[in-house]
């Protein structure tokens, strides 16, 4: 194997050519992005950079800037593969040109979705998932600014918070009346969604039927199914999650069900091309996993695979969530608990949630309690049967449940 | 808890806490006051031994004594990059800058920490 192409330089890739090189891999990684300029975080889009203490591309940098050459991975931003054809591992690439690789890896996340009905092409309409986005939104985040945030998952949620924070007028609208339930459990999902109204925000529980512009205004109106006034905003924030970017994929005949289908090593259907991030799914698992942690993970799997070495352990789904100055954290599946405990303070703001199913612990979530999620990592990991009352016991240490 | 501070030749030693004070798998910090160092150190306990690193992640304004310790590494609070006890080299993303390690003697039943000082070993 002399040669690995990436298609796409988010996380995913960075982190299996990090692995690759940490595991030994001595042929060449051409690392290849339709965006410009070289790999960036996206968790801070949503926060420091709207906020503006990450003002420029190189705060947010992945990697630093010597980095590829010091690795050999030769960074090709600026240009987007067009085709794959596995048969004979050739990218096409947007210049026309093609590159041969003996392995490929699609890296290629997904796009913002945008809301289907009309007038959600408006200038006004913004997603946010790229460092173009996010720049061009901040500018719209001024003191006194109406922004409609459309959506109160996370990163919608993320968006309001700072949009408020910075002095803006803030409407959240989501159809769902507590989002993340099903993620976090009721209690943190409660306590998370009434912070955005304790916050001076406007929460308006429905579905927007459309988006209208009055001609020669700089306002548009947000109606929402249900309420006779229309939200008038300046700004349209849309954040109702992404759409994996298959397409290559498709094209190629590769195996394609809500993402890209991979096995352990990240291996899809053609044995010549991985996939990792955001894109893939491991087939059994009923969802994508879009969070950093997952990236970070699936691109070192892809790693081992490449190397011919064994998976690294699979962990629980982890993701984290800033807001208000708050840290939300979830690990594991809480949708399947059996039974769910509190530990902490409900009433405090900072409590975790475990969820439990035949005495194991397979889920936890979290307001600003980072340790009790790093112990449910590893009480979910290592399978330990844990007794419900010793979790909610404030004198019990959850390190010494680890030992059984 | 006493704070004893003395000067060698190059650095100050200092002392941080009794053998016990620091519980498996927890650290304790430091403040620049009482070292010189430019950031607080902290002082971690895996399985039996210390370990001092620099407290703050070199990846962002994460406390490393907030981390979980374990296995000869601390993983950090916020992102989860983990850090080697003993070297201070990032094992994973997202960090790609080793955390400043210091040397840690325990004499007597007292652990002192030796700022700046290169551990041995
Ligand atoms: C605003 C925001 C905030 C977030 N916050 C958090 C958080 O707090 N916590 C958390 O756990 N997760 C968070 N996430 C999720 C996390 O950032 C993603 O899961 C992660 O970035 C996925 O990495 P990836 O490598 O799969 O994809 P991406 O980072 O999307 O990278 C894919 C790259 O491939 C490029 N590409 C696509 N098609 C092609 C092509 N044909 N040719 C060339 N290049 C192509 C894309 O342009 C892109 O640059 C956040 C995401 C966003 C957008
Ligand atoms: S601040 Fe430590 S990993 Fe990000």
């Amino acid at each position: 194997m002399t040669r690995i192409a990436m298609v796409g330089a988010g996380l995913s890739a960075v982190s299996a050519c990090d692995a690759l090189r940490g595991g030994g891999y001595d042929g060449e990684i051409v690392l290849l992005s339709d965006e410009a300029g070289p790999p960036y975080d996206r968790p801070p889009l949503s926060k420091d950079v709207l906020t503006g203490s990450a003002a420029t591309r190189g705060d947010i940098a992945l990697r630093p800037a010597d980095w590829y050459e010091k690795q050999r991975v030769e960074l090709r931003p600026g240009i987007a593969v067009t085709a794959l054809r596995p048969d004979e591992g050739v990218l096409e690439l947007a210049d026309g040109s093609e590159l041969t690789a003996d392995r490929i890896v699609l890296a290629t996340g997904g796009t913002a979705r945008t809301l289907p009905v009309p007038g959600a092409d408006d200038p006004a309409v913004h997603t946010l998932r790229t460092w173009a986005e996010a720049e061009r939104l901040r500018a719209r985040l001024v003191p006194g600014a109406r922004i409609a945030v459309i959506g109160a998952g996370l990163i919608g949620a993320e968006t309001a918070a700072v949009a408020t924070a910075l002095g803006c007028a803030v409407t959240l609208i989501d159809p769902v009346p507590v989002p993340l339930t099903a993620v976090v459990g009721p209690d943190i999902a409660g306590a998370l969604h009434a912070r955005h109204r304790a916050e001076g925000i406007d929460v308006i529980t429905g579905g927007v039927e459309r988006i209208d512009r009055a001609p020669g205004t700089e306002e548009v109106t947000v109606t929402v199914g249900g309420r006779p006034e229309p939200v008038a905003a300046d700004t349209v924030v849309v954040g109702i999650g992404i759409r994996p970017a298959t397409a290559l994929a498709e094209a190629a005949g590769l195996t394609v069900d809500n993402g890209i289908v991979v096995d352990v090593a990240q291996r899809t259907s053609h044995p010549r091309v991985y996939a990792v991030g955001d894109v893939a799914r491991r087939s059994g698992d009923p969802v994508r996993h879009e969070h950093w942690d997952a990236a970070r993970s699936s691109g070192q799997a892809a790693a081992a695979g490449l190397l011919g070495a064994a998976p690294p352990a699979r962990s629980a789904s982890w993701f984290w969530s800033d807001r208000y100055g708050s840290r939300l954290e979830g690990v594991g599946s809480m949708a399947d608990a059996e039974e769910t405990v509190v530990r902490g303070d409900v009433a405090s703001g900072a409590f975790t949630v475990f969820g439990l199913r035949a005495s194991v612990l397979i889920a936890a979530a979290a307001i600003d309690r980072p340790k009790d999620i790093k112990a449910a990592q590893r009480l979910i990991a290592r399978a330990v049967p844990v007794r419900a009352d010793r979790l909610t016991d404030p004198a019990t240490e959850l390190r010494a449940l680890l030992r059984g | 808890m006493t704070s004893t501070e003395t000067t060698s030749t190059a650095h100050t030693s200092v002392l941080v806490a009794a053998v016990g004070d620091i519980a498996e798998g927890e650290a304790l910090q430091v403040p620049a006051e009482r070292t010189g160092h430019h950031d607080t150190i902290s002082v971690f306990h895996d399985d039996g031994t210390y370990y001092a690193l620099d407290d703050t992640c070199s990846h962002g304004q994460a406390s490393l004594a907030d981390g979980w310790i374990e296995n000869g590494e601390v993983e950090c609070p916020l992102h989860s990059a983990r850090f080697c006890l003993r070297s201070g080299e990032p094992q994973c993303m997202p960090a790609t800058l080793a955390a400043r390690t210091h040397r840690v003697e325990v004499v007597a039943g007292e652990i002192w920490l030796h700022p700046g000082q290169e551990p041995t070993s």
